[in-house]
């Protein structure tokens, strides 16, 4: 028969793991609204830029004209892999989704003889990684306020044209969890270099219409535009992964907290027979001797 | 009227329908009016300027970015943007702008000029 004592305390400190959960779920729903905020907002720069970049690149015919950091290099030997993850756990499948995506991804670009480099976002990241035995390029971590996120932006942005202009890499893509909704997040790659051109489609035809006369000359505002892009496009990745981290971490909390609830029921049944049982036992034997007597 | 859009990497500051904005373009500064030719510049840092009937109604500290010209429709992409009703020569060194531009001489050169004396009053 379990122990009464033990049993209570099982309850009480249940009850307050449940506290913990339920209040890092209410944290992570405001977090998210936020982020998710933040992340809408951006959206309508980074659609604007996109589109001036893909009229640009629309308006010349021949894409040997362009830039080799907007086309990528041809016969490219190194990838590298840009992984946004998150700085805390306890947020459900989050980070070890996104690895296992990762793995599939890199083993993939071995196979067709490509070598990867890692770049990692958050401390999860770079702790996994470390224990590899892939090459990290550099690792950024504490993301935690929305200047900071914009700063590290701008630091991976730098470090990406640095290493392909050393030629030390050929092709760049971002992994993130992409925000579909506050219950389902989905790994996504996105290729920098050479730029992808999936998206927008509707905006292509429409940018094939209008013949934009462009100050100063093409080439000029591709200088200024490709960093600006790289920069804008990481920056939305960073923000998509918050978003879906508070997404993610609402989610798993909401569910620890019911299943902390359940337990509680659970282990009060228990402690209440238990209970019962004692009294039940005491009474016979008080019955039992005085019927001897 | 023509419809002003200006938006930082972070959010849509404002939109509104404007008679004429001035725009430090990358090659001199322009006007952007209703049907205007299709456009594509970059942006030096310098004044942005609302204007109706002649006179400033509005006016800007932008410190770089691009902007899309349409028949109607004028998006301004800014790096850095500061009203320049919220500062004046004794506090502008106090504003984020200045602060992100650190380290930036020719941007906060023009910046102080702007603050000092802009080119459209």
């Amino acid at each position: 028969m379990p122990n009464l004592k033990e049993l209570k305390n099982r309850i009480s400190s249940v009850k307050s793991t449940r506290k913990i959960t339920s209040a890092m779920k209410m944290v992570a729903a405001s977090k998210l609204r936020r982020a998710q905020e933040l992340a809408e907002s951006s959206r309508v720069y980074a659609d604007s830029l996109s589109f001036i970049l893909s009229s640009l690149a629309g308006n010349t015919k021949n894409s040997a004209d362009l830039p080799e950091i907007l086309t990528g290099r041809e016969n490219s030997k190194i990838s590298l892999l840009i992984i946004n993850s998150s700085d805390r756990g306890l947020c459900g499948g989050f980070n070890s989704n996104l690895f296992r995506n990762a793995k599939k991804w890199i083993s993939d670009q071995q196979g067709q003889g490509k070598s990867v480099k890692i770049m990692t976002v958050g401390k999860k990241a770079s702790s996994f990684y470390k224990k590899t035995d892939l090459d990290i390029v550099a690792s950024f971590e504490d993301l935690n306020s929305n200047d900071r996120q914009l700063q590290v932006s701008e630091e991976i942005k730098n470090k990406i044209m640095e290493l392909f202009e050393n030629n030390e890499i050929d092709e760049v893509s971002i992994l993130f969890n992409k925000f579909v909704s506050a219950i389902s997040q989905e790994p996504t790659y996105q290729s920098l270099i050479p730029l992808s051109n999936d998206e927008n489609s509707e905006d292509e035809s429409e940018s094939n219409n209008a013949i934009f006369e462009f100050e100063p000359d093409k080439n000029e505002l591709l200088e200024y535009l490709v960093p600006r892009n790289f920069l804008t496009q990481i920056y939305r990745s960073v923000l998509e992964s918050s978003a879906s981290e508070h997404a993610a971490r609402m989610t798993s909390m909401d569910n620890a907290t019911r299943n902390a609830g359940d337990m509680i029921d659970r282990l009060t049944l228990t402690y209440n027979r238990t209970r019962q049982a004692f009294i039940t036992k005491e009474l016979i034997e008080i019955i039992s001797g005085a019927e001897a007597v | 009227m023509i419809n002003l859009k200006v938006v930082s990497p972070q959010k849509v500051i404002f939109e509104k329908e404007v008679e004429m904005a001035v725009l430090p373009g990358a090659e001199g500064d322009f006007a952007a009016m209703p049907n205007h030719s299709p456009f594509i510049s970059s942006l030096r840092p310098g004044q942005m300027a609302i204007m109706s009937s002649n006179k400033v109604d509005e006016s800007f500290f932008v410190s770089g970015g691009l902007v899309m010209l349409k028949e109607k429709v004028c998006e301004v992409l800014v790096d850095q943007i500061e009203p320049l009703s919220d500062v004046n020569s004794s506090n502008y060194q106090q504003s984020k702008t200045y602060q992100e531009l650190e380290g930036n001489e020719t941007a906060l050169g023009t910046f102080e000029q702007v603050v000092n004396n802009p080119p459209y009053k």
